[in-house]
């Protein structure tokens, strides 16, 4: 039996970092991984949806390329040939975790892995693995309740991503982000998208100005439909399309996009022979040092039911890979930014608003429109602001959320700021570059305290 | 027209009371039955609440001043009326007995008149006398101090007369390495807000940065003041440990017999419970032993007619130990209704200074609790605590034969300075045979 320091199990974006991590401080590691490198993310989840994402936006500034002057003609569109460039995407990169890997002297199984006993991982074909340290990064995947008929019009995101045609109308159940951005998608590339929620609005986590923008602009820009506050019931698929009672209407649709949620994947793990067990919700319990119950096993990302994203799976991996092999252990960092990638773009970190009401934390906010920046107008591009949320006392960046063009990529700078603990005030007297989008934080920062030269003043005093 | 708002007169002992904590601020709304103040007499604390709704216009009495009971503390009404003419840029005054009562009528009268008959009471809590302190740092340094928000009263002066001055404050800036500290901007601003020294922060971030959290945590480490409450039990249980000789005896009872009587009895519904079983116990036997019953200060005895039988409460912020008052003069059933009564109060805050005091005797019950056996410190007053614990399920020997029995531990705790081990023994033999003698219990109860 082959013995290694570290096995990892699952090689997501938690997986393989956390093993490429372990090699680095000179730890012998395995990875085990039954399907694609890469995992949820990188094959049917983060990269194959921006790839499309930046299709449909390409298409989008074509079509309105004649505001700046520029007559294009005979613009068309290929689902087909995008899901093809999707595929190329998602292969290169791949293959790049695969050198990555090797190059770290890692040693790869394609496999499914269960535990035998805490220090022993069977695979598929009997062979046996010693393991010093196990991390389990065995992710998610999309809940299918089972209320839904199962009928090939009946898919979730990764079933979405395989198909190459693009359904002429969709409907959507579930207004979170994934529904959401898959939503915005099809329906800038010319599908008409009907999105139901059962909770009073789609994207409960954003604060409700941020919700309404980006509602807002969906509903108007794009026009999707969005029914929110009662469930789709009498679901029906057939094979010329699916249908759905929201309350007394009755919706029809090419296609039904489930997008409620995603449970934890451990089945066939054998938890129970290494003395592990799932929380009621069927999540690997894990503190702030991906730590489990059992000393030598760790949990990362998804099937941790912390948040399910990424970057956040990645960053405990580093921290799970360097506690399970260095004796000094360290907490894993706790402000996450989330992204969604909807029209227009969302980014969120740290407090929200309504947090702050709940917490009974009192604050002081400042936003800031991209209308009022010169480069919004040269691009373009003026839907959407940034916010600040500052401690009103210390006047410290508590939380931030940034909705309009390149907030994805915006967000990082507030993170930063959050993270080093600034002040409103500090980053306000940053210089930031003109004429940049960039600029909006800093004039948001000076906002929170009255003081935004671009801003009108709240009251005249003279 | 601005109504007064009077110090209660609390139980009738009470002669004085002071303001630990305004609950409400100047210019508060005030409704009925809202918490105006929370009051501090010899015994206890307790709040105090508003009879009438308006705004509150004018504190009078501060907190920390001893003001005889009747006293104007405060006027409420409507906002912008005004306040009966002197009262109104009067500030607090340092001996606030007589001033209110001037113009005022009323109990503002009342006031007067008590204040004639005692003398002006003094603030129990007036601020320790401070040393100039503006003298002894330069206003400069004090400047510097503040801006690298570190505590400027280590700093040992080299100016006139040890004054600290700049010079001090920047070489012990360069001694302490200040400008190797890194503190994130928002951990020096809390710092700055809370007036700590960052010097004396240990950084937890990367590199040993201060961050907000570490701020945090040395505000929670830093000292604060206890409760009201829990100062005046602190100030009685150390004054009664370090005065009174403690001894401790312990017995075995077997309550088998009167857990099975108490079993039957509340099956017919009958209230009664163990520790009433104790209680009347305990009572009996005092009556037998007038001794344990007294009290001495080391060099008088003083003896009581009649027990007045403590029960120690626990509360959420503190320990209360209401009293049955001639606890010797009811039987079984009026001692188990005036002790839920008591209790009852306790947990809902009423209990008044007369329900807490007189005690000549006390019972802490833990039974509830899962303890085998502990002791009790005594009631200053009192020469004698029956610490009770739980009943437990225990091997025994009867017979020569060994048997589960319910057994319940007690043990006295008694001041030496007029108890000695035989009495002790004696008394507490006294109690557990009357718990086990069931044909006693069974007539108490019939």
């Amino acid at each position: 039996m082959e013995t290694f320091d570290v096995v990892v199990i699952g090689a997501g974006p938690g997986g393989y970092p956390a093993a490429i991590r372990a090699a680095q401080l000179g730890a012998s590691v395995a990875i085990v991984e039954k399907e694609q490198l890469g995992g949820t993310c990188l094959n049917w989840g983060c990269i194959p949806t921006k790839t499309l994402i930046a299709a449909a936006d390409m298409l989008v500034r074509i079509q309105h390329a004649a505001a700046f002057g520029i007559t294009v003609q005979g613009v068309s569109a290929d689902y087909a040939a995008m899901i093809g460039h999707k595929d190329k995407v998602v292969a290169q990169l791949r293959d790049g975790i695969k050198q990555l890997l090797a190059a770290n002297g890692i040693k790869q199984f394609a496999s499914v892995a269960s535990f035998q006993d805490r220090n022993t991982i069977a695979l598929g074909d009997g062979t046996r693995l010693g393991a010093g340290k196990v991390i389990i990064a065995t992710g998610s995947t999309s809940a299918m309740p089972g209320f839904l008929p199962r009928h090939e019009r009946v898919v979730e995101s990764r079933g979405f991503l395989a198909i190459n045609s693009l359904p002429r109308t969709l409907l959507v159940l579930g207004g979170g982000f994934i529904g959401c951005e898959l939503a915005c998608m099809a329906a800038s590339l010319g599908a008409r998208v009907t999105i139901v929620e059962l909770l009073d609005d789609i994207l409960l986590l954003l604060d409700p100005d941020v919700r309404r923008e980006v509602r807002g602009r969906m509903e108007k820009n794009l026009g999707i439909r969005v029914l929110a506050g009662k469930p789709l019931e009498q679901i029906a698929a057939a094979s010329s399309g699916v249908r759905g009672h929201f309350g007394d209407e009755v919706l029809e649709a090419d296609l039904l996009l489930c997008a409620v949620g995603r449970k934890p994947v451990t089945d066939g793990l054998n938890l129970e022979n290494a003395g592990l067990k799932t929380n009621e919700r069927g999540f690997i319990e894990a503190d702030e040092y991906c730590r489990t119950r059992v000393p030598t096993l760790f949990a990362i990302g998804d099937v941790t039911g912390k948040i399910q994203l990424a970057h956040y799976a990645t960053a405990q991996g580093i921290a799970a890979a360097e506690n399970a092999v260095r004796q000094k252990p360290r907490r894993h960092d706790t402000i996450v930014p989330n992204v969604l990638f909807t029209s227009p773009e969302v980014g969120v970190v740290g407090l929200s608003e309504d947090d702050a009401k709940t917490q009974n934390r009192a604050v002081k906010t400042g936003k800031f429109r991209f209308a009022g920046l010169g480069k919004g107008l040269a691009s373009g591009e003026t839907t959407g602001f940034v916010k600040w949320i500052a401690d009103a006392e210390t006047d410290q960046l508590l939380g931030a959320a940034a909705v309009g063009p390149h907030a994805t990529e915006l967000i990082a700078e507030a993170t930063t700021a959050i993270r080093a603990e600034l002040t409103a005030r500090e980053l306000g007297r940053t210089i930031h570059a003109h004429p940049t989008f960039g600029e909006a934080w800093m004039e948001a920062a000076h906002v929170v305290h009255g003081e935004c030269v671009h801003v009108p003043p709240k009251r005249r005093n003279f | 027209m601005a109504i007064p708002i009077i110090m209660p007169k609390f139980g009738q002992m009470t002669e004085q009371s002071s303001i630990v904590e305004w609950r409400k601020r100047e210019g508060d709304a005030v409704a009925k039955g809202d918490i105006l103040f929370t009051v501090e007499t010899d015994k206890s604390v307790m709040d105090v609440e508003s009879f009438e709704e308006g705004t509150l216009l004018k504190i009078v009495v501060a907190p920390g001043m001893n003001v005889p009971v009747q006293s104007i503390v405060a006027f409420l009404g409507q906002p912008g009326e005004a306040i009966p003419e002197g009262m109104a840029s009067a500030p607090a005054p340092a001996v606030p007995t007589a001033a209110p009562a001037r113009e005022s009528g009323g109990a503002g009268l009342q006031a007067a008149q008590h204040a004639r008959q005692r003398a002006p009471a003094m603030p129990v809590a007036a601020p320790a006398p401070v040393a100039p302190a503006a003298f002894k740092i330069s206003p400069r340094a004090a400047a510097l101090a503040r801006e690298c928000v570190i505590d400027s009263s280590r700093i040992t002066g080299t100016g006139p007369e040890g004054r600290i001055i700049e010079k001090d404050v920047k070489a012990c800036l360069k001694a302490k390495g200040y400008d190797r500290l890194r503190i994130s901007p928002a951990a020096r601003a809390l710092a700055a807000r809370e007036k700590l020294d960052i010097l004396a922060i240990r950084g937890t971030g990367d590199s040993g940065r201060i961050g907000v959290a570490d701020v945090q945590r040395a505000l929670a480490e830093k000292p604060r003041p206890m409760g009201r409450m829990r100062q005046i039990i602190a100030q009685r249980l150390t004054q009664s440990v370090l005065t009174a000789p403690h001894f401790f005896v312990t017995v075995e009872t077997d309550l088998t017999a009167l857990v099975e009587l108490r079993a039957r009895l509340k099956a017919a519904g009958a209230p009664y419970t163990i520790t009433d079983f104790i209680s009347l116990a305990v009572v009996r036997t005092l009556q037998e032993f007038p001794d344990v019953n007294s009290a001495t200060d080391g060099t008088t005895l003083r003896w009581n007619s009649h027990v007045h039988l403590g029960l120690a409460v626990s509360l959420e912020q503190g320990l209360v130990v209401p009293v049955v008052r001639n606890a010797d003069e009811l039987t079984l059933a009026e001692l188990n209704a005036r002790s839920k009564e008591l209790a009852e109060k306790a947990r809902n805050g009423k209990l008044g200074p007369d329900d807490m005091t007189g005690g000549t005797f006390t019972i802490s019950n833990m039974g509830m609790l899962d303890v085998e056996n502990f002791t009790a410190i005594i009631n200053p007053g009192e020469s004698a605590i029956l610490a009770v614990s739980s009943t437990l399920q225990k091997p025994v020997v009867r017979d020569g034969q060994v048997v589960v029995r319910s057994i319940l531990k007690m043990t006295l705790s008694a001041d030496h300075r007029l108890i000695d081990g035989a009495m002790a023994a004696r008394f507490i033999n006294a109690v557990k045979q009357k718990l086990e003698d069931i044909e006693l219990w069974k007539l108490l109860t019939s």
